[in-house]
């Protein structure tokens, strides 16, 4: 990123929080906030940063919205209506960072996840429209919609400018978002690019500004640990041609040392505090992956112990799925595929093709390479993406004819 | 930052609050109000929210100025009997727009004859008070 837009979308929550603060009209002064963000990104590098930036940002901002406020009252006044709102509860607070107030407000109960993130990646982020657009591969038109719709919905919610009372419940939310837009970025669920990785690094950026804001919430330092332990596999995630590499295949000493260093020390300084959330769980078996320089030596019996807790935690399918794996790993394909039927039964899974992929991948490693390469073709018609398409259907071409024969799928202990 | 809190009325409800005939207010009512805003000035100062507060005398005491032909011209009691026009006001240097908001919400929410309630009006506007606002050009 040049300098200039470096800046730029590190002050873009703070000239927004700082108008909205200041005049309100939450969804106008997102508007405001975003063209003085652009006067700022064409005449800066022509004229040089000024002294002040955020003033100026703020001031230019200001007017701006003196100007679309006085548009819109006239229009209002064309159409014989009066904005009138009903003020809603206390608001005395000048102590929390506009930031972390915006994440909240972007991460409305009002809104669905959908609108969450992309009002997130614009008022917090700094994103334009069309960043945004594509990045989730819609056009720029549905996410325009999709915004101001947000924007408006936050703005007749009438919430103050203000943390939460209800904070602590709502963080789940906000990392939630964060989570979600990482995960976008990391394995792209539609479209021709396995990473974008603008929205990777943009939701680590997000989340190493929460856990500033936050120091001491677990869960946050959970999420951030997650990320960078998960971000730092991907320069060995995708091979020469952008095709999928799977864990057990990647070249570890092509993963990025100091994410999972930075990882690691933040997971293992949160895990002996406190209670224990899903992100922190989820960052400590990833850090039990980055620890181990092969999937044999990974510690299999430590990952499935995880999991367990994890379920305990959340319930969500995945999550069984991901335990039916290291099952498999750590007690042979058999215990795996017991487990794997009552997974696969979930129907929040029907559609996915993560159930039939680990049933092929245990298939081959039992030496049953006609159902192998069954489950692998299913499954492939069952993906997304165009690299994870290609990787399933590669699979089930690499198995050999004849059962018997030493293929690609490997043989554990608990095979024998 | 700072606002201002503006409370509006008119030569009628200075009328009535003195208790004027055909007023609603009682010497409760008038007792309250007083209660109502020593109280309110009093959280104010307290939170350290509160600037400076003000009354102003009745419209019938205000001079209008204009030129005309070249000469400052004086109206004396420029306002209709009806006309709303500034009250009172306070200024209050509070965390958000939000805020002073909410103080002005408490401020409209003052005691009355029920008559008159309805037709109390506050207005919040933003100061110009620092340097960020003429920063730039």
């Amino acid at each position: 990123m040049p300098p200039t837009e470096d800046l730029l979308r590190e002050l873009a929550p703070r000239v927004l929080g700082a108008v909205v603060r200041r005049y309100g009209h939450f969804d106008t002064a997102e508007d405001a906030a975003q063209e003085a963000l652009l006067a700022a990104a064409t005449q800066w590098p022509r004229d040089g940063v000024p002294d002040n930036p955020l003033g100026w940002l703020v001031t230019v901002a200001s007017r701006r919205l003196t100007d679309l406020l006085r548009n819109e009252q006239a229009r209002q006044r064309r159409e014989d209506t009066v904005a009138r709102w009903t003020r809603t509860s206390a608001a005395a607070d000048s102590t929390t960072d506009d930031t972390l107030i915006l994440l909240f407000l972007c991460c409305h109960p009002a809104l669905s996840p959908a609108s969450q993130i992309a009002l997130t990646l614009r008022a917090v982020g700094g994103l334009t429209t069309a960043e945004i657009a594509r990045a989730f591969l819609v056009p720029e038109a549905t996410m325009t919609r999709r915004i101001t719709r947000a924007k408006k919905a936050v703005k007749d919610s009438g919430t103050p400018f203000a943390m939460p009372a209800d904070h602590a419940s709502r963080l789940g939310a906000v990392l939630h978002v964060l989570y979600l837009v990482f995960t976008e970025g990391y394995a792209a669920t539609s479209g021709p690019d396995l990473h974008r990785l603008e929205l990777s690094a943009e939701a680590i950026r997000l989340t190493r500004i929460l856990h500033r804001l936050l120091p001491a919430d677990q869960e946050v330092i959970g999420l951030l640990a997650l990320m960078l332990l998960t971000d730092a596999r991907r320069p060995a995630r995708t091979g020469p041609v952008g095709e999928l590499v799977p864990l057990e295949e990647q070249d570890r000493s092509r993963w990025h040392a100091d994410a999972i260093a930075e990882g690691i020390a933040l997971i293992s300084d949160a895990l002996p505090r406190g209670a224990t959330g899903p992100y922190q769980l989820q960052a400590a078996i990833a850090a039990v992956h980055a620890e181990a320089a092969t999937t044999e030596d990974t510690d299999w019996p430590q990952i499935v112990a995880l999991y367990e807790v994890l379920m305990r935690v959340s319930d969500g399918p995945v999550v069984a799925l991901n335990h039916a794996v290291a099952v498999a790993m750590a007690r042979g394909p058999r215990a795996g595929l017991a487990l794997l039927d009552e997974v696969a039964a979930d129907e929040r899974l029907a559609a996915d093709h993560r159930p039939l992929a680990v049933r092929a991948h245990l298939l081959e490693r039992l030496g049953d390479l006609d159902a192998a390469r069954a489950a692998y073709l299913a499954a492939a018609d069952l993906a997304t993406s165009l690299p994870r398409q290609r990787y399933l259907n590669t699979r089930a071409a690499r198995l050999p004819d004849r059962p018997g024969h030493e293929g690609v799928g490997r043989r554990d202990a608990g095979d024998m | 930052m700072k606002y201002m809190i503006l409370a509006l009325a008119s030569q009628v409800d200075y009328d009535a609050l003195v208790g004027k005939p055909g007023s609603a207010w009682t010497a409760e009512d008038f007792a309250a109000l007083r209660r109502f805003m020593t109280d309110l000035n009093e959280d104010l100062t307290e939170s350290g929210e509160l600037v400076e507060t003000r009354g102003l005398a009745a419209p019938v005491h205000s001079r209008r100025l204009r030129l005309r032909d070249g000469v400052p011209v004086v109206t004396d009691g420029p306002y209709a009997e009806t006309e709303e026009v500034l009250a009172g006001y306070w200024i209050v240097e509070c965390a958000s727009f939000d805020r002073a908001t909410e103080i002005a919400a408490r401020i409209v929410d003052g005691p009355g004859p029920d008559s008159d309630r309805e037709n109390y009006v506050v207005d919040v506007r933003p100061l110009v008070d620092s340097a960020d606002d003429h920063l730039a050009d």
